[in-house]
């Protein structure tokens, strides 16, 4: 079983491609939607300088449809409700429904082609499916313990406890 | 996921889904040789006219993920299916498991909470009936 899972670990050149992520195409070559071709320079909110600056700019960024109070797509309300189980309400929300360049932008920062997009101290976590499985396979509260913050399910827990 | 699930090549849905649907199993079955694979068409639960193939749900379970996080088993399927995602294809759900992991639990994993963001949530303020169309 061992050997087995050391050999997955050699996987071809189409995937290991595919695995570089940030390290693929740069922002110039990206397909356009929208008038979001600018890219690489200094300017558009799809650029990856201006990416890079919303990423970072709290530990908890998230790039969706719609607002937290609002969600305009069902995979990002699973976000925005996942979050809230566990007591992050305080996060950076980008609506890229409101910024085509940044719609753009964002796919072409973490090379993966939807939305919504979950960034946690900077870096890429992964779309709905990814926060789903680390929020059902405890995952989820480990990292926010590395970002400092608590979650709220571990004292939903520590309730069940004391009762 | 929710809904029922389409199995892979062994035919299932009396005419295998439309051609996006064949197109991605052809895709995922070449890329990652799958033990298992089902395909789900999501469209009719996103209100695309009939027949729109846009929305859809995967289930992969190929030896090709062993040792790899959810993100890079996600990004091989996305490899997969990169010319489908630049073009029709809007939205795709994915699991992703190792022959192993779908031996010891083969049952998906719950809805997320609380599927909401309907289109009946962004036409509220037109007080229509959720339409077909956009």
């Amino acid at each position: 079983m061992r050997a087995a899972v050391r050999t997955g670990w050699r996987i071809g050149a189409a995937a290991a491609a595919a695995l570089r992520g940030r390290a693929g195409r740069p922002l110039s070559q990206a397909a356009g939607e929208g008038g979001g071709a600018e890219g690489g320079g200094g300017g558009g909110s799809g650029s990856r300088e201006a990416v890079e600056r919303l990423v970072r700019e709290h530990p908890v960024v998230v790039f969706m449809k719609g607002s937290p109070a609002q969600p305009l797509c069902g995979f990002s309300n699973a976000v925005v409700q996942i979050l809230r189980l566990h007591g992050v309400e305080d996060y950076r929300a980008h609506d890229v429904l409101q910024d085509p360049d940044l719609r753009q932008g964002i796919k072409d920062y973490s090379n993966w082609p939807t939305i919504p997009q979950v960034y946690l101290n900077g870096e890429f976590v992964g779309g709905c499916d990814i926060l789903l499985q680390m929020h059902q396979n405890g995952d989820l509260v480990e990292e926010l313990k590395k970002l400092g913050i608590r979650s709220a399910l571990l004292d939903a827990e520590k309730d069940q406890e004391k009762k | 996921m929710r809904g029922p699930l389409l199995a892979a090549a062994g035919g299932a849905m009396g005419g295998a889904g439309g051609p996006l649907a064949r197109t991605i199993r052809a895709k995922l079955t070449a890329a990652l040789q799958p033990t298992h694979l089902e395909v789900r068409d999501d469209s009719p639960r996103h209100g695309g006219p009939p027949g729109a193939e846009t929305h859809f749900g995967v289930l992969v379970v190929s030896g090709r993920f062993a040792g790899l996080p959810p993100l890079q088993r996600h990004r091989l399927v996305h490899e997969a299916l990169r010319a489908e995602l630049a073009g029709p294809l809007h939205a795709l759900q994915v699991i992703a498991r190792t022959p192993e992991q779908w031996q010891s639990d083969p049952h998906l994993p719950s809805a997320p909470p609380c599927l909401g963001g309907s289109k009946r949530e962004k036409r509220r303020e037109d007080g229509g009936e959720a339409p077909g169309q956009q």
